[in-house]
């Protein structure tokens, strides 16, 4: 038995199709994501959905889970991404070794940050292992691999000394920001495009604004109608920035730069403040998307939305690792119909498809079996 | 340079100055490059990577204390993202010198001529504005790709572009095609396709760290107090 549409695994369905959508570069849809109009995008939803659901997980509806349980499932958690990241990797290796031999074209061997695997295997191989060495575009999962590992410490923080955890988790990010630490890569030097140390500030913001009852949770809540208020302007900068491309001049800024600049890897604070915005403005939403499905001329596509983003959310490894391979697919199917707009939009529409059977198949497993608990039901992703 | 190497050199677009990194040596500092592109895994017999193969080449040619190559390359990038996210790296680097490889992923992607063109000028244009020194490298081999109208059109924009703005281009393509002239067998071998690239970049490294070097010691800027290698 699956669970209800929420507002959580429906924002999460959408984030899971943006991000199939802008992982195809050139695509011409990819021109209308969220990242066109907005400093964020969907990889900051998807992580704070992620420390959102923590708390859902860490807690259930009723008694709190107790804080072994809750360790224990977040290291399994954090092994089954692993082994995600891993298979997905290998098969992502194996499309474009197939796709060049096929169309017999080599270039593809170099795609992707994937000619060291080639050329150089022995320490490319153990850098896949040891994840320091990414393909471009699977570089989300080694961030939530090393998120979830540090999740049982903040939940246990949280159990412990509950005003300490986003305290800790600010100070970190901010030395972070100072000092620009961050993870190398290795065999290929660089470092991680996804700064887990950085990363880690949204995804307890997330697991903290997640708790209704007491702290940044509760005061969100008690203020929502201020926060709405001093976060759509936020918004709308943000997109005339984006739009028009007044960004400031990154070298202008004061030292230490990062605190001033908008950097993805590093997560910095004017993205941090305009997702945050973001996420106020848009809470209003899902209370409206869910009476507009019971409205009269658009109520059944409307259901059929919400059903579906939502089964893509409820499902969210599964439909991440098939949407990350189908994107590789896309592009290589691109590079043979030249990109036109109606091979573009075959693209999208397939791929959605093949999301959703992919979701629908992994429900089908729970289908028959007894109904979870309220507190197993909402899985950390 | 290698003999293996040298014919292809014979595409490259000549010499460019390098006034920023010409001026970086004059006042002894360390030189400091920026890498922004695809990054290729081990490229030399002794298995040193492309970057750090630069770094040496110029190490030796230049006679600095210090060649420092940070690599901030993300695969996948077209240009348009590559350049806003170049002048954050710029911003936080401080180089003397940006090393782009641009163009592969644009052409694979389809990203119109016209679009690509005015990113790389833009940028081009920004660099020289905040007294970084560019080179430019070129679009990845494969034999295919001579065949790819859109391939063709977006290499021949970024000899334009390097035209136009007087600087640095290092054709990797052009020079490949020298150093891999067409036969009649239909097919390289997957395993000889990756020696292959791995002696492109191995070459590549080369015309680069010669680019460089050239720029530095180019007509129409003061020599560095420094002496080239013989």
């Amino acid at each position: 038995m699956t669970r209800e549409p929420n507002a959580v695994d429906f924002w999460r369905g959408f984030a899971l199709i943006t991000i199939f959508i802008d992982h195809i570069p050139g695509l011409f849809y990819a021109s209308f994501t969220l990242a066109n109009v907005s400093i964020s995008d969907a990889a900051d939803l998807f992580v704070f959905l992620a420390g959102w659901s923590l708390r859902l997980m860490a807690e259930g509806r009723g008694e709190p889970r107790p804080i072994r349980d809750v360790m224990l499932r977040l290291f399994g958690r954090a092994l089954e991404l692993y082994a995600a990241q891993v298979l997905i990797t290998m098969l992502a290796i194996a499309l474009l070794a197939v796709s060049a031999t096929e169309l017999d074209n080599p270039l593809l061997l170099q795609w992707h940050n994937a000619a060291a695997v080639f050329t150089d295997p022995v320490p490319t191989h153990i850098g896949l292992a040891v994840l320091s060495h990414q393909l471009g575009y699977f570089d989300i999962l080694p961030l939530y691999v090393v998120l979830m590992l540090m999740a049982p410490l903040f939940a246990a923080l949280d159990r412990a000394a509950p005003a300490l955890l986003l305290p800790l988790s600010l100070g970190l990010y901010v030395i972070v920001l100072a000092f620009r630490l961050t993870l190398p890569t290795w065999p290929v030097a660089g470092t991680w495009f996804f700064n887990p140390l950085a990363w880690q500030a949204i995804f307890v913001l997330g697991f903290t604004l997640a708790k209704p009852a007491s702290g940044l949770g509760a005061f969100a809540r008690r203020n929502m109608g201020w926060l709405r208020l001093a976060g759509l302007p936020i918004v709308v900068a943000g997109a005339i920035v984006h739009i028009f491309d007044l960004w400031p001049d990154p070298t202008r800024v004061p030292n230490p730069k990062l605190f001033f600049i908008a950097d993805k890897t590093f997560m910095t604070p004017m993205r941090l403040i305009q997702f945050l915005a973001l996420v106020a403005v848009f809470s209003f939403a899902w209370p409206y998307i869910r009476r507009a499905a019971a409205a009269p001329w658009v109520s059944r596509p409307v259901s059929a939305l919400i059903d579906l983003l939502a089964m893509l959310g409820r499902n969210s490894l599964y439909v991440f690792c098939v949407g990350s391979l189908l994107s590789l697919a896309a592009q290589v199917v691109r590079l043979y119909y030249r990109g036109s707009f109606a091979g573009d939009t075959a693209v999208v529409l397939f791929g959605i498809l093949i999301m959703a059977v992919t979701a629908w198949l992994a429900e089908s497993r729970q289908r028959g079996r007894p109904a979870p608990s309220s507190a197993q039901r909402l899985p950390a992703r | 340079m290698t003999r293996v190497c040298a014919p292809g050199a014979t595409a490259q677009n000549g010499e460019q100055p390098l006034p920023n990194v010409a001026a970086a040596l004059s006042g002894r500092k360390n030189v400091r490059i920026l890498a922004i592109g695809a990054a290729p895994g081990r490229v030399g017999p002794r298995g040193g990577t492309y970057t750090e193969q630069i770094e040496r080449m110029l190490q030796g040619a230049l006679k600095v204390t210090r060649i420092e190559i940070v690599n901030r390359g993300v695969s996948g990038e077209l240009a348009a993202n590559a350049a806003v996210r170049m002048k954050n790296e710029v911003a936080l680097e401080e180089p003397d010198l940006v090393l782009w490889q641009v163009g592969t992923n644009d052409a694979l992607a389809y990203v119109p001529t016209a679009e690509f063109t005015a990113t790389v000028r833009d940028q081009v244009a920004w660099l020289k504005g905040h007294k970084v020194d560019v080179v430019l490298v070129g679009l990845q081999f494969a034999p295919q790709m001579l065949r790819d109208a859109h391939y063709v059109e977006i290499r021949e924009a970024l000899r334009r572009v390097a035209v136009d703005e007087k600087v640095i281009v290092v054709r990797f393509f052009e020079a490949m095609q020298i150093l891999n002239p067409p036969d009649d067998e239909p097919a390289v071998p997957p395993a000889e396709e990756f020696e292959r690239t791995e002696a492109g970049y191995n070459c590549l490294s080369q015309y680069v760290a010669r680019a460089i070097t050239l720029g530095v010691f180019a007509k129409g800027i003061r020599a560095p107090a420094v002496k080239p290698a013989k």
